[in-house]
């Protein structure tokens, strides 16, 4: 198992007049679950089309576990939730599954366990199952698409915009199975634009802007990374000279006072710590202080060029 | 041939009530006939030409405009192996239909004391089933080049042309040309006359190799169609 890897990767539509991927190089290794982010028309779902072998790219190579992309051996492997979800809307949704549970070659025999099974993974009781699919709210065909994207637990799964549409209880649901995939070692590759929903699941994330990417986010890496801790006090925070003053000896640095808040820069969990006690040490009564999130909305907003919040 | 898609194709065919109400409203009137001029014998019931495109029309253009085709193809299925699989699920249930229906008119002609000859049966049979695997084959080939139902569209196009074509020719006493536009209508219909090799009379093979390269060729372009689409959310 090589995971998937993509070489300068161009596409172009309407004759070469839309670039929707100008050279795009990606390594996604086995068992990684990689996010995309970036604005609407950045290539997101071209790339996710060229991965599966549904377009044809330009210029550039995509390999999957070694082999192209549309090959069988890896379609056996592979489950998809395209961004625009169109099922057979005659079947019903138990039907459906059961007819795509054949269609990915897994065996008969557990079939009506499997299906019922992945209905009731994604939140869809047995009469919701035996209802046809026409009669399915927004959020419940989005269950059922992931549902069918996983389907026989596959070993690659490409998600289009999973939890568009789905209630808050959807989206934890999401994240969960999303985790459970990673557990057993599944490669997932995620478009999303909930930004703290990547945020949480995601090992790496790539950043896609104009058909280029701009820029690559490490998520995984909890104790050691470098962030910015909030800190909110009990009441009035002492002057900012002594609080940056707290923060220096500390190894850390005082980004921005507004009380009774202050953002400080660490470099680890144990600068946190060190400067967590040093605060108290200088008087502060500091009431929380937590991780700040929204590295990748900051991405997002401020584009790559700027501080991604970390010092 | 992938049974999967064959069984669910013959069940989307038969659950949808356009189709299935088109069928009925062509095929019960010749068995009312059968029951009250017994006399015209199997000569009411046609050929299967109608319910092939009653269940044809559509057979892969919908999937394209509908979007459901993104997630079939994402499974470990060969191209060449849905169109071929489609082709057959609806011949299979033309097929089911026509022989339900000539089924219905021998009981009702028996009843009537006007039982056809099991020879002109089977040939009926036999002629219709070979027509519903031609229509299919040429449905498959219309359906992979026009998105919806637009299929039904360019086959009407194709045999206002090859009839204008004709009566043009004929009109000018071109020779070669009214050939051609005949060979355009075989090719629209095809279809191979067993009566006449059951009644005892020559074999016609003309017919037979004109019918199995029309469906061989209807089949490979529609495959080779296929093969080259792309897919993504703007296909249709
Ligand atoms: N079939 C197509 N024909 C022409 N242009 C297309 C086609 N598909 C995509 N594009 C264009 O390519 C660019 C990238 O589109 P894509 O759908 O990959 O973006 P995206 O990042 O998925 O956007 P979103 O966040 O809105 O889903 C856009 O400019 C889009 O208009
Ligand atoms: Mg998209």
């Amino acid at each position: 198992m090589t995971g998937i890897r993509i070489e300068t990767l161009t596409r172009t539509y309407r004759a070469g007049q839309v670039r929707a991927l100008d050279g795009v190089s990606l390594a996604i290794a086995p068992g990684e679950v990689f996010g995309i982010i970036g604005p609407n028309g950045a290539g997101k779902t071209t790339l996710l089309g060229c991965l599966l072998g549904f377009l044809r790219p330009d210029a550039g190579s995509i390999t999957v576990d070694g082999h192209a992309p549309d090959d069988l051996a890896i379609r056996r492997v592979t489950g998809y939730l395209p961004e625009r979800l169109t099922l057979d809307r005659w079947m019903s949704g138990a039907g459906f599954l059961a007819y795509h549970h054949a269609l990915a070659g897994l065996a008969a025999a557990s079939r009506a366990r499997d299906v019922a099974a992945a209905l009731e993974r994604v939140g869809l009781d047995a009469t919701a199952g035996a209802r046809a699919i026409r009669r399915y709210s927004r959020g419940m065909l989005q269950r059922l698409g992931l549902a069918q994207a996983l389907l026989g637990d596959p070993r690659y799964v490409f998600l289009d915009e999973p939890a568009s549409g789905v209630d808050p209880a959807g989206v934890v649901l999401f994240r969960r199975l999303l985790n459970e995939a990673r557990a057993r070692g599944a490669t997932v590759v995620l478009n999303s634009h909930q930004l703290d929903q990547v945020e949480r699941v995601c090992d790496r994330v790539a950043f896609v802007s104009r058909g280029r990417v701009e820029a690559m986010e490490t998520l995984a890496a909890g104790a050691a990374a470098a962030r910015v801790l909030r800190v909110r006090a009990a009441g009035a925070l002492p002057t900012r000279e002594a609080l940056a003053l707290a923060a220096a000896g500390a190894g850390a640095e005082l980004l921005e006072v507004a009380s009774p808040l202050a953002r400080f820069a660490v470099a680890d969990d144990a600068a946190a710590a060190r400067l967590v006690a040093a605060l108290v040490a200088a008087g502060v009564p500091v009431a929380e202080a937590a991780s700040e999130e929204g590295r990748l909305e900051r991405l997002f907003l401020e584009g790559p060029a700027a501080p991604g919040g970390s010092a | 041939m992938n049974r999967a898609i064959v069984a669910t194709t013959l069940r989307q065919r038969f659950t949808s009530p356009m189709r299935v109400a088109l069928l009925l409203f062509f095929s019960v009137p010749p068995l009312l006939g059968a029951l009250f001029m017994p006399a015209a014998g199997l000569s009411l019931l046609g050929d299967s030409y109608g319910a092939a495109l009653v269940f044809a029309a559509g057979m892969i253009g919908q999937d394209v405009s509908s979007g459901t085709l993104q997630l079939l193809l994402a499974r470990p299925v060969r191209r060449s192996e849905y169109v071929l699989s489609r082709w057959l699920a609806v011949a299979l249930a033309t097929i089911a239909v026509v022989w339900t229906q000539i089924a219905i008119a021998t009981l009702l002609l028996g009843a009537r004391q006007a039982a056809p000859a099991a020879r002109d049966v089977l040939a009926l049979a036999g002629g219709d089933a070979l027509l519903a695997l031609g229509m299919a084959a040429v449905m498959a080939l219309l359906s992979s080049l026009a998105p919806g139902l637009a299929d039904l569209g360019l086959l009407l196009v194709a045999n206002v042309t090859a009839t204008a074509l004709g009566a043009f020719a004929q009109f000018r006493h071109w020779v070669a040309l009214a050939r051609g536009a005949q060979e355009i209508g075989r090719f629209l219909k095809p279809e191979v006359s067993l009566a006449p090799m059951l009644q005892g009379g020559a074999v016609s093979w003309f017919e037979i190799v004109s019918w199995l390269s029309t469906v061989t060729l209807c089949l490979a372009l529609a495959i080779a169609v296929t093969n080259r689409w792309e897919l993504s959310y703007a296909s249709s």
